[in-house]
């Protein structure tokens, strides 16, 4: 870009920073005493302009590509199996982990919320990474299985592995009910609809005190044991606690850790059920629906049966998630499923790349991770968070990863 | 009895009667062509028939193995699974960010996911689904192969040349077993070598394969090269129809496509 443009735009950018600035930061009303005063931060309003200028004159002299061409990341050509290599190195990392120094309690159980959201993810990923069915309201579906499980394990005080297939048959049931009325949706009406149905869940939830506990919530959900054998330093009389029966000391991190290879066992469920079906004709007409529905009906594929069995499913595993959430936490309210969640999970399969298995998981480490790693910033991580993600997207617009694997190829088919 | 056979048919959008009381017949085994200037009313027509758009007035009956169909009350993919009509469309409609291979996959949905049995034995990996999915592949492979494109079959539909996404859609179509196979403008954008080669294909689909082939075209080399019949529309009526030599002589057609001489007059 020639120097003149690169100036103008530079001091372009610098005069909208200062209109913002001016009235943003510029001015500070300060509580004092003798009441309110105004003070006046125009050194801070002249940095922060000066820094926007050559910011953006900086960008515009390193671009120089001519426009539209845009900041992309560009990654190096890599062997077709790196994602492989790549997926199976972090499987093992993840099974080791708990065994490895670092592994207190916090890393532990911060990794545990990690897998529940890469779980999250690869589920929503069925409806909108592969269907293209974008769903603001997958919350919902968390709170279904999460609600299930704990109603089942407090009122009939089924076990763990009871009630996991029946929250997930659940969440399934409200997938379909969801799906019936927005079937001829696409877009963004399928996502206000979807929206709404999330918070509908929720707030339900809030005010049915007499089902759900209302914003108190269900306390005392029975904590998962390992194949009926509890995780407890004071068993009733004539129980022999998990530590009694393994001749180990009493340590909570037992439980945690127990709980930690469980949700990794389910993720893992959700992720080779999800590649498998991607290889059967209803994951190829997941994804054809998600490229031409016109085209799909042309050719004989009734789109009603591939969006139910794509909501269906991508709840289902909404709900495994949300039973192993409420077994996990022991208590659940409705502010666990608010809209927030439901934008955190899109985004990670967004960030990641729509329909990719692997950029989920390094989504949700990022958009998990980052924002507890930038606890020491206090009140500026979410500036820095906000920041990260949007030089992510400048840079990789198709998100992390973008590249589509081929569900079968002619060579190794025939 | 003809094997589709279209009586009456009439749509009209608010006041505009966009196709007013035609009819026509495909039979096995012949070309069918439907021409007529811009804005006759003929993809409107092909609409009609794959349950795009619900006709008010008219019947559309698909005969085959003994049975009857009435189109106009089908839905649309109904049409295309069990009365077994397939299209292609005027702006190609793949699917792009699937490979070749997998566009024309999609198209023998139906049959290999009741062999899936709804995707369970898909899940189990029997064989009675794996045997299956090989047949699907075969059959796609040799599409691939009549239409010249095995070297792409792992290769995204959209980043295909234009020629060539236009065959594959053809492919895919036949890919679906039709009995009647609609095509809109498959010659649309092509340059004169690939035009050729595209009637050769379309020539070849009605010997080989036995089915009726209905055609909209505007490139009349290709009409009047490979159709048996020919129906022309103009403001959304049937002004003639017959072979190509009638047609071409017919004072109606001469006058809708050139213009009538009052002028002169």
């Amino acid at each position: 870009m020639p120097f003149a443009q690169a100036l103008r735009e530079a001091g372009m950018a610098a005069f909208v920073a200062a209109m913002l600035a001016v009235p943003l930061v510029g001015f500070r009303l300060a509580d004092t005493s003798t009441g309110l005063r105004i003070d006046t931060r125009f050194d801070w309003v002249a940095f922060g302009v000066g820094g926007v200028f050559l910011g953006r004159l900086l960008l515009g002299l390193l671009r120089g590509r001519g426009p539209g061409s845009g900041l992309r990341l560009d990654l190096p050509k890599l062997p077709s199996n790196a994602g492989t290599l790549f997926g199976a190195g972090l499987a093992i990392f993840a099974i080791v982990m708990p065994f490895t120094p670092m592994a207190d309690r916090y890393v532990v159980e911060l990794a545990i919320t990690v897998l529940i959201y890469v779980m999250l993810g690869w589920g929503l990923n069925i409806v909108v990474g592969l269907a293209g069915l974008l769903d603001l309201g997958y919350v919902a579906f968390y709170a279904v299985g999460a609600y299930s499980y704990a109603l089942f394990a407090i009122h009939f005080g089924w076990s763990f592995w009871i009630c996991l297939p029946i929250a997930g048959a659940l969440a399934a049931l409200f997938g379909v009910l969801l799906g019936f009325p927005v079937l001829r949706l696409r877009g963004d009406y399928l996502a206000i609809v979807t929206l709404g149905f999330g918070e509908m869940i929720r707030i339900v939830l809030l005010n049915w005190k007499e089902f759900s506990g209302g914003s108190a919530g269900l306390t005392s959900i029975p904590r998962p044991s390992f194949f009926g054998i509890q995780f407890t330093n004071n068993p009733d009389p004539g129980v022999i606690p998990f530590h009694e029966y393994f001749g180990l000391d009493f340590s909570p991190m037992q439980r945690i850790t127990f709980l930690y290879y469980l949700i990794f066992a389910l993720a893992l469920a959700t992720n080779f059920f999800t590649l498998r079906l991607r290889k059967l004709p209803i994951g190829r007409a997941w994804e054809a629906l998600r490229e031409d529905e016109i085209a799909c009906r042309a050719l004989g594929i009734n789109p009603t049966n591939v969006k139910l069995s794509a909501f269906a499913l991508g709840a289902m595993f909404g709900g495994f998630a949300g039973a192993f959430f409420a077994t996990r936490q022991g208590f659940i309210s409705p502010e666990s499923f608010t809209f927030i969640e439901s934008a955190v999970i899109l985004a990670i399969v967004v960030l990641g790349g729509m329909g990719s298995q692997l950029g989920v998981v390094i989504a949700a480490g990022f958009l998990i991770l980052v924002p507890e790693l930038l606890r020491e910033f206090s009140q500026y991580r979410m500036i820095l968070f906000g920041l990260a993600m949007v030089l992510i997207m400048l840079w990789r617009p198709q998100g992390l990863v973008a590249h589509r694997d081929p569900s079968i190829r002619l060579g190794a088919a025939r | 009895m003809s094997l589709l056979t279209v009586e009456h048919l009439t749509i009209r959008f608010g006041g505009l009667v966009a196709v007013d009381d035609v009819g026509f017949s495909a039979e096995d085994g012949r070309i069918t062509a439907i021409i007529g200037p811009n804005g006759a009313g003929k993809t409107t027509v092909f609409n009609c028939l794959t349950g795009f758009y619900k006709p008010d007035v008219g019947r559309m009956t698909m005969r085959r193995d003994g049975r009857e169909y009435l189109l106009e009350r089908m839905d649309g993919f109904r049409i295309a699974r069990e009365a077994g009509l397939a299209r292609t469309f005027q702006n190609i409609r793949l699917f792009p960010r699937m490979t070749a291979l997998e566009n024309l996959l999609v198209a023998q949905h139906n049959e290999l996911h009741r062999a899936s049995f709804h995707s369970l034995a898909g899940l189990l990996g029997l064989a009675r689904y794996r045997s299956a999915e090989k047949m699907a592949v075969e059959r796609a492979a040799a599409w691939l192969d009549r239409v010249g494109l095995t070297h792409a079959a792992d290769d995204e539909a959209g980043s295909l040349p234009y020629g060539d996404q236009r065959r594959l859609e053809i492919a895919r179509a036949m890919c679906a077993g039709p009995r009647v196979l609609c095509l809109d403008e498959p010659a649309a954008g092509l340059n004169p070598k690939e035009s050729a080669d595209l009637a050769a294909l379309i020539r070849d689909i009605k010997a080989r394969e036995k089915i009726a082939v209905l055609l909209i075209e505007h490139d009349m080399s290709v009409v009047m090269e490979i159709s048996d019949h020919i129906v022309v529309l103009d403001h959304g009526a049937k002004i003639a129809e017959g072979t190509p030599d009638h047609v071409r002589a017919d004072p109606a057609v001469i006058a809708a496509y050139l213009g009538t001489a009052e002028d002169a007059a």
